[in-house]
């Protein structure tokens, strides 16, 4: 059997064996690189809408095989002030659950359209990130960006998704769970950034989620980031203010290459004051570069849903191929199997999925 | 960074990773089902699965009919036992009509998973208040809703089952029973152990009237009504008001020329509301108060 078979043999075989959330974000590849976010997106705190770099990268370093000639011309401007991207996910997933039947089925998990428009060169700018698809369209990001991305000053003010550690793929890991800040939940408000060196630095004040109906309340974020060629180290703090309770969070989180592989940690505690509850959730993440457009992602996580309750914390365990064949199409297939206390089916769930991501 | 602190960096990493290998899922001793300690002398419900029994005993009635009941449930979505499946299933949603609140075979065009998930156009991510002052559900605990949805969202089995041996019937109306509501209710529902025979629903009409007092029943107001059955859920009656009531006493009654029984779909028949002393069938009375 020649690598290719083997290659082919070893992908059907996991895709025997996840279900995926969607989302656009790959923190591994930058820690990977020793890439800053901006490096490859538009977006300074990472996901969606890839720049020059980024839609390079994609059609030249990630991909197993490169498409000559074809592919030169698209770098997502559709014209020198208009820059468009957009990822379409779909899937078959089986779930699989003590005392309840499995189900299976095909999915269309997301298709999104990301547009930035450029008003003034490198200092004013519209961005928007729409959800089509599935269901009714609806807005995920939109805000106006004032200042440098890449070096220096830069505020957004409009709707966007809050930095707060790793802005991971699976937006069901424990760690986005915990939090509650993930690619599924913007928020509206005002963001200060800062990007200079290796350092990344952002402040937000928002509405917070806990105050989308209330008309009161607020939640700032700041999170603070060193990145350099091998490794780098987070910070991000929260803290939301509502009359329903004031909700304060923490987290630290880290990367590193050794070697073909990509590491990388988050530990999350989060404290509600009107529930006298504290949470704790943690993810280790190892991202093997097998061969180019080859990527063995691994992860072990652990929530504790209450410090307080002995006996409930939770487990969860992945695997996870990805196979980029060519420039914007990516094969994912997975497995993860879920921990949790036994009296509860859906804490000691399997889930596969195989899924079909196209990108542009 | 030099080579000595990569490899020390490295080692950590790999400690941690075995720290996080070992850890151990909770054995969940002294624990429900919801991972919360057990209250003496009480009785741990069913472990959750995709079946409505277990999610209304799981999630429903735990978690969501805290706010979701009686006369201040918010948008008149009450998520109790009696009410939460003939309120969800095949049901507009208010905050956005065109999306059911649950439609049977379609989790992803289901109001209710979207605003759990958070995805929802109008208002906030339920359960209200997430993640601040309680958890969001968990993806995987949506995960059972939309596996329940997907299997066409059947009823609960057992109920479904003693009703079919007993007669028609009138289970719930709500609102009725001069039950003060602190919003206009999007409809009444009137409920039934059976499934209703929808090819009569137009010998059916009815009107909303507004009365100068609850102790009188002189009317200062007319709302006309429509009559709906959901193929999705046969066994509940929507009446819909045709314009937005405002505060005030108000009861249902149905038309002079309205037929006043209806039928299941054996034929067996049941009256749709009681007669007053004037001689109307009177199907609900409610009063809608004035908000601050």
């Amino acid at each position: 059997m020649n690598q290719r078979s083997l290659l082919g043999a070893l992908i059907v075989t996991i895709v025997v064996m996840l279900r995926a959330a969607p989302a656009t974000a790959e923190p591994y590849l930058a820690v990977m690189t020793g890439y800053k976010c901006n490096v490859c997106h538009v977006n300074p705190t990472g996901g969606a809408l890839r720049n020059d770099f980024g839609i390079t990268y994609a059609k030249v370093l990630l991909p197993a095989e490169t498409v000559d000639n074809t592919l030169d011309s698209w770098t997502g401007h559709v014209t020198d002030r208009l820059r468009i991207g957009g990822d379409l996910r779909t899937d078959w997933s089986r779930d699989t659950a003590p005392n309840s039947p499995s189900t299976q089925a095909f999915a269309l998990e997301q298709f999104r359209v990301y547009a930035d428009l450029t008003i003034l060169p490198d200092r004013l700018g519209i961005y928007v990130d729409e959800q089509v698809a599935p269901g009714g369209s609806q807005n995920e990001e939109a805000y106006v960006r004032y200042g440098s991305t890449t070096d220096g000053f830069y505020v957004k003010g409009g709707q966007f998704y809050l930095p707060f550690g790793w802005r991971l793929q699976d937006q069901t890991a424990f760690v986005q769970q915990v939090s509650g800040i993930n690619m599924t939940t913007p928020d509206k408000g005002v963001e200060v950034g800062w990007e200079h060196s290796a350092w990344s630095a952002e402040f937000d004040l928002t509405n917070g989620q806990a105050n989308a109906s209330t008309g009161s309340g607020y939640q700032v974020v700041t999170q603070v980031v060193y990145t350099k060629p091998i490794w780098r180290v987070g910070i991000a703090g929260s803290s939301t203010q509502s009359g329903a309770g004031d909700r304060h969070m923490g987290a630290l989180f880290a990367g590193l290459r050794t070697g073909p592989i990509a590491w990388l940690a988050e530990g999350d505690v989060v404290q509600d004051d009107s529930l006298e509850r504290t949470l704790v959730g943690g993810l280790l993440e190892a991202d093997w570069r097998v061969l180019k457009g080859h990527n063995l992602k691994l992860t072990a996580e652990y929530e504790d849903p209450d410090r307080a309750v002995r006996n409930n914390q939770q487990t969860r365990y992945s695997l996870v191929y990805e196979y980029t064949p060519l420039p914007f199409l990516q094969l994912r297939a997975g497995y993860r199997h879920y921990f949790g206390i036994p009296q509860n089916n859906s804490q000691n769930q399997q889930l596969t999925f195989f899924e079909l991501h196209g990108y542009f | 960074m030099n080579s000595r602190s990569a490899t020390a960096l490295s080692r950590s990493g790999m400690a941690l990773s075995i720290v996080l290998l070992a850890a151990c899922a909770g054995n969940g001793d002294g624990l429900d089902a919801n991972g919360q300690p057990l209250v003496p002398g009480g009785s741990a419900p069913s472990p959750l699965s995709a079946d409505f029994e277990s999610i209304q005993e799981n999630i429903f009635t735990p978690i969501c009919s805290v706010c979701h009941a009686g006369a201040s449930a918010p948008e008149g979505l009450r998520l109790d036992a009696a009410d939460s499946y003939n309120l969800l299933v095949g049901v507009p949603s208010t905050e956005v009509p065109s999306l059911d609140r649950v439609k049977p075979g379609d989790p992803t065009d289901s109001y209710i998973i979207q605003k759990l998930q958070g995805h929802a156009a109008v208002g906030a991510q339920m359960p209200d208040g997430c993640p601040t002052t309680q958890p969001c559900l968990s993806a995987t605990t949506i995960g059972f809703i939309q596996q329940w949805i997907m299997n066409g969202a059947p009823p609960a089995a057992a109920t479904a089952t003693a009703a079919q041996s007993a007669p028609l019937a009138v289970t719930s109306i709500v609102p009725d029973n001069m039950e003060a509501v602190n919003a206009p209710p999007p409809q009444v529902m009137v409920a039934f152990n059976h499934e209703l025979d929808v090819s009569q629903l137009s010998t059916l009409s009815a009107h909303f009237e507004k009365l100068a007092t609850a102790a009188t029943s002189t009317v200062i107001a007319q709302v006309p009504a429509q009559i709906s059955v959901s193929s999705a859920n046969l066994r509940a009656l929507m009446i819909w008001p045709a314009a937005p009531l405002s505060a005030g006493h108000y009861r249902l009654v149905t038309d002079a020329t309205s037929a006043t029984q209806i039928s299941d779909i054996g034929g067996q028949q049941v009256a749709l509301g009681a007669p007053d002393e004037r001689g109307e069938t009177v199907i609900s009375t409610f009063d809608i108060e004035a908000l601050p």
